[in-house]
């Protein structure tokens, strides 16, 4: 085990919390959900610049293959692409003919699709409410067809509420984060191998969050890679457990390290820096948090690339 | 229909009759934007999110005029009986042609795109203006191109007989109905989010004065301020809790129309201009009342 990561605050906080994170190969953009904010850190210079807003509430964010930006837009229920010319484009889909929820953490693929968590969220959409929520919350997946057509299928059939999503470095096993720490609700760090038809198998659960007198653990709430495959996971609060931390698990569940953080609700987690070997943890104090770690985050390339 | 009679005014707006209802359409998804046309004598109005606009000819029956329509939402009629539209989710103020096809008026404001034209009212200069709220933007079913909102402001917007887009009010939350008063010397401005309605002084040359809250809409009853009229005699109409809130020109509350459904707008149309129609959420209704509304282009 190396000597615990020592994170510090580089930006914020910011009104509300801090969720998405992603690095774009030079910054760090990271979504401000409740001030409807999107914001990119220069590590050369430590400067904060608001890249968007008005983003509709934008929880989770995501690069694709080809740098396109993707945010899931809660108080919208439904993803957008976020454009260099400053528009947005709704990714047009529906699943089976019904909106979905509210999506909260996204993961690409290599052959650009986009996996999503698709959670019920207590602050309701945006407008009149024609639409209910599914009966149902899930992982979903849209990926474009051979028309380039958006095209949306449900995932997984066994989960309540999904709260992070992350597909593997071989792209054979997807990892979610499921439950909210309430009542009812188990937290497991799951893996779902990815069939080669696309389709998800049995889970094995990696890792279970419990509860005590002081209520369930927090649990999981935003995953990336490392390089080697690992999973670098966020989570955990002040109030049980052993408090708000990074851990790093293996593609079985076996926890390699984990570092404390010094701020409480970590929110969701990126590697970046020039050698992509700082980790930048959100929070939902509305902080980033930044620490040098021993390890390098993983680098997706496009298929066939 | 149930009355809320507040104060014995509100006598003269139901009439000698007993009101009823008479089911225009139903089974909509975000009826909106009611207008009658007088020269074809018949009933417009927009599905927002079944993105469409239809017509009803009384005897004949119920159509849609265009599908889809860019979720188009409030309607009028210019000075040369062409329909006007506010474009929701096209972001743009259009006008359907006598010959069907449709020509954008405005859509920018100081070089950006607006945010989602949301109800429209002509002058009798021709000057036209609209309602900018961003919802649009934001409302699932409501996509359009781009989702992108632009402008800091949601303001009122005039376009003038010379083509200019001028800023009419800035200072609005979510700003939504509009309609002049019958002299066009005042302008009433709705806010959906404030849950108020607000009168401009209107000058000669159409721009206006400063604001000043003309009435706050109450009630616990499903519905907001949205759609917003004036009858002939300067009552002001504006849908809210309960159903259609009317006041007198002094901006105190005479009585309520009390509706099924989630209002959203209101028109008067039929020869005498008596035939009130209402559309909520997913129907359209019709009644008469004693008034005769202010009549369209």
């Amino acid at each position: 085990m190396s000597d615990t990561v020592k994170f510090e605050c580089v930006a914020g906080p910011f009104d509300g919390p801090a969720n998405g994170v992603a690095w774009d190969g030079e910054g760090l953009l990271f979504a401000l959900m409740e001030a409807q904010r999107l914001m990119r850190l220069d590590p050369a210079t430590g400067d904060v610049s608001e890249v968007r807003k008005y983003t509709s509430r934008t929880n989770g964010i995501a690069l694709g293959m080809n740098g396109e930006l993707y945010g899931g837009q809660e108080a919208s229920r439904r993803l957008i692409e976020f454009l260099p010319d400053g528009s947005s484009h709704a990714i047009d889909a529906l699943l089976d003919g019904k909106h979905h929820n509210h999506p909260c953490d996204l993961s690409v693929d290599s052959s650009g699709a986009i996996w999503f968590a698709d959670s019920f969220s207590p602050v309701l959409a945006v407008g009149p409410q024609f639409f209910p929520p599914l009966d149902h919350a899930s992982v979903l997946r849209v990926a474009k067809d051979h028309r380039r057509a958006w095209v949306m299928r449900r995932m997984t059939y066994d989960t309540k509420a999904p709260r992070a999503v992350l597909v593997s470095a071989d792209e054979k096993t997807l990892y979610v984060a499921e439950g909210e720490p309430r009542h009812g609700h188990v937290r497991e760090l799951r893996a779902y191998p990815i069939g080669a038809d696309g389709e998800l198998g049995n889970y094995t659960v990696l890792h279970t969050f419990g509860a005590d007198g002081r209520g369930p653990q927090r649990g999981i709430a935003g995953m990336c890679l490392d390089a080697e495959g690992n999973i670098v996971a966020c989570g955990g609060w002040s109030r049980n457990g052993p408090g708000a931390l990074v851990y790093v698990f293996s593609p079985n569940g076996a926890v390699l390290e984990s570092w404390p953080l010094p701020a409480d609700m970590p929110n969701r987690c990126a590697f970046g820096g020039a050698d992509l070997d700082t980790l930048y943890v959100t929070t939902a104090a509305g902080e980033l948090l930044a620490g040098r770690t021993p390890r390098r985050g993983f680098v997706r390339t496009a298929k066939g690339a | 229909m149930d009355i809320d009679r507040v104060s014995p005014e509100f006598d003269a707006v139901i009439g000698d009759r007993e009101p009823s209802l008479d089911t225009i359409a139903h089974g909509l998804t975000f009826g909106e934007g009611p207008v009658w046309d007088r020269r074809e004598n018949r009933f417009l109005w927009t599905e927002i999110i079944g993105d469409a606009i239809w017509e009803y000819r009384p005897g004949v029956g119920s159509r849609k005029l265009m599908d889809p329509s860019g979720h188009a939402n409030g309607m009028t009629f210019d000075l040369e009986g062409r329909l006007l539209v506010a474009g929701w989710s096209s972001r743009s103020v259009w006008r359907m042609e006598h010959d069907g096809t449709t020509t954008v008026l405005a859509s920018r404001y100081d070089g950006k795109p607006l945010s989602g034209p949301n109800d429209i009212v002509v002058r009798s200069d021709g000057s036209i203006y609209w309602t900018d709220p961003p919802g649009a933007l934001a409302i699932p079913g409501m996509e359009g191109h781009d989702q992108q909102r632009y402008l800091d402001i949601q303001g009122v917007y005039c376009l003038t007989p010379a083509g200019e887009v001028h800023l009419a009010i800035a200072d609005c939350t979510y700003p939504n109905g509009l309609a002049f008063s019958t002299d066009e010397k005042l302008l009433y401005v709705n806010d959906t989010q404030l849950g108020l309605i607000r009168a401009f002084d209107v000058n000669p040359d159409g721009s206006l004065g400063p604001g000043r809250v003309f009435h706050k809409l109450t009630g616990a009853e499903e519905g907001v301020a949205d759609g917003m009229k004036v009858d002939v005699q300067d009552n002001v109409y504006c849908t809210g809790p309960g159903g259609i809130h009317v006041m007198n020109a002094s901006g105190d509350l005479i009585g309520r129309l009390m509706i099924p459904g989630h209002c959203t707008n209101i028109a008067w149309g039929g020869e005498d201009w008596t035939s009130f129609f209402i559309t909520t959420f997913h129907t359209v209704v019709r009644t008469r009342l004693g008034i005769p509304g202010v009549a369209v282009w």
